[in-house]
């Protein structure tokens, strides 16, 4: 697995070349390398590449930075339509 | 335990202390800025980002913005990292005659004021976008509002400020804070250290009053929560800022004829097309505390808004919701301030939901007034943090 042109974010194309990239200048947490590259804010809400993320802020500040911020999880847990999340309870 | 000396301290590392903090190093001084958790983790990552003059007051607010507008095409230009900015103008559409009605006095007390404002037909909103509900009665256009995405431009400014020599600790909590009579120094506590201050600015948004406490202050700021919604764009719905008229009745807590639920959480419709070829739905506004929870009753609420405005989007897809906690002041307006009581202590927080729309005139300003300037960028009066002293209690 040394091509770098690897995506680890399919729904935003986010390549793992990218994100070491961006982990490595800026040596920041998760949250802030989802938020520089977009990684994991696609439609799949990052279930595909959460922990690809994850370990890849690990690896390449080599923890020097403490990751108390993980990547959060946002409602709904799968995309849902405007009108199945806009209908009343009561109908 | 590590001590450093500062000329100024920034407390908070959200878009207005990175705002402050790029104007300030770019004129000169000694700037450190200190945040108990990650650039933009508060407010500024959890909102939408706009340049507004459209929802501001005529007057005072509305030119504010335009200011702060003027300098963030400015920013576009001379910081090296991109924040997706542009500037298409926004739009409010009304549902009623009477909205129409005080849609028109909006337009002109705005031209009034200067800025580039006008009125919408209804065939003026079917153009604006064919996804628009056929009932809308017309509405009307700011033409200079802007959009940028809110963490990319905290990140742009603060890697602007760390070019001229500002320095960021991150994940350092203010523990405590003293200021010495003799001296005049601020001594402030931080896991990492002591750090001696000539000057603090307290931009700690929602945790304003809770720093402000700390000597002694009262700053009437409380938190109002907030909620969107991400949609995927399927389509393209609209290429600019819509909001629904009663925004401005439910921003400056004025009555609405919508039902009650609508009306306990504040909902009123935003649409905002994102950069990244997604949309931001919002909004409602509640004070429920501290608690940034997603509440699905809320969220529900906003989605059945949507479909009223927009009927043919029902089946787009919403991909996530979150929420985040603006901070308010009684009168809607923040505090950019020197405080009297407490020489070289200044306060730049209480933006409300207007924190990435004057984050650039916040900077510019505190900038001028750290420098003791007497000509500023704008008038200083309305925004004064001694324009509480006679507040006795705050009424939300």
């Amino acid at each position: 697995m040394r091509d770098h042109k690897t995506i680890i974010c399919r729904c935003e194309e986010v390549s793992l070349e990218d994100l070491v990239r961006t982990a490595e200048s800026y040596r920041c947490s998760s949250r802030e390398l989802k938020l520089r590259t977009r990684a994991g804010m696609g439609q799949c809400g990052g279930r595909t590449c959460r922990a690809l993320v994850d370990s890849i802020t690990q690896k390449c500040t080599n923890d020097s930075t403490p990751h108390d911020i993980p990547l959060g999880y946002q409602a709904p847990i799968r995309p849902i339509t405007f009108s199945i999340m806009g209908e009343k309870k009561d109908e | 335990m590590d001590s450093r000396n500062t000329e100024v301290l920034i407390i908070g590392g959200g878009v207005i202390g990175a705002a402050i903090a790029y104007y300030t190093a770019k004129s000169g001084m000694e700037v450190t800025v200190i945040d108990k958790g990650d650039i933009a983790s508060g407010t500024s990552s959890r909102c939408d980002g706009n340049i507004l003059a459209i929802d501001k007051e005529p007057g005072f607010d509305s030119q504010m913005s335009l200011e702060s507008q003027k300098l963030v095409d400015q920013l576009s230009k001379e910081l090296d990292l991109d924040f997706e900015y542009r500037a298409p103008g926004s739009i409010l559409v009304c549902e009623s005659e009477d909205e129409m009605i005080a849609a028109e006095s909006w337009v002109e007390r705005q031209k009034k004021a200067g800025l580039s404002f006008k009125m919408l037909d209804r065939n003026d909103i079917k153009q604006e976008s064919p996804y628009f509900a056929d009932d809308l009665l017309g509405g009307l256009e700011c033409e200079t509002d802007s959009t940028i995405n809110p963490y990319l431009f905290t990140y742009s400014l603060f890697h602007g400020a760390t070019k001229y020599g500002a320095k960021v600790m991150l994940r350092c909590e203010v523990e405590g804070m003293s200021r010495d009579s003799v001296t005049g120094l601020f001594k402030v506590n931080t896991p990492k250290g002591e750090i001696i201050a000539k000057k603090v600015v307290n931009a700690g948004g929602i945790w304003a009053p809770y720093i402000g406490n700390m000597l002694g202050l009262d700053i009437p700021i409380k938190p109002r929560k907030g909620h969107i919604i991400v949609a995927s764009r399927d389509m393209p719905v609209g290429m600019r800022k819509v909001m629904e008229f009663g925004y401005l009745m439910s921003k400056f807590g004025k009555e609405r004829t919508v039902d009650e639920e609508t009306d306990k959480y504040g909902v009123a419709l935003v649409f905002e097309p994102t950069e990244s070829q997604n949309f931001l739905i919002g909004s409602s506004r509640q004070f429920v505390g501290f608690d940034t929870r997603v509440d699905m009753d809320v969220v529900n609420c906003i989605a059945r808004r949507t479909i009223r405005f927009y009927p043919k989007i029902a089946d787009f897809i919403i991909i996530r919701t979150y929420s985040g906690l603006r901070p308010w002041t009684p009168d809607h307006l923040p505090i950019v301030s020197p405080v009297e009581e407490i020489p070289n202590y200044y306060i730049a927080a209480g933006h409300e939901g207007d924190g990435i729309s004057l984050a650039a005139i916040t900077g510019k300003l505190m900038t001028e007034l750290l420098q003791d300037q007497i000509n500023t960028i704008i008038p200083t009066d309305p925004i004064r943090y001694s324009r509480f002293k006679n507040v006795s209690t705050i009424q939300t």
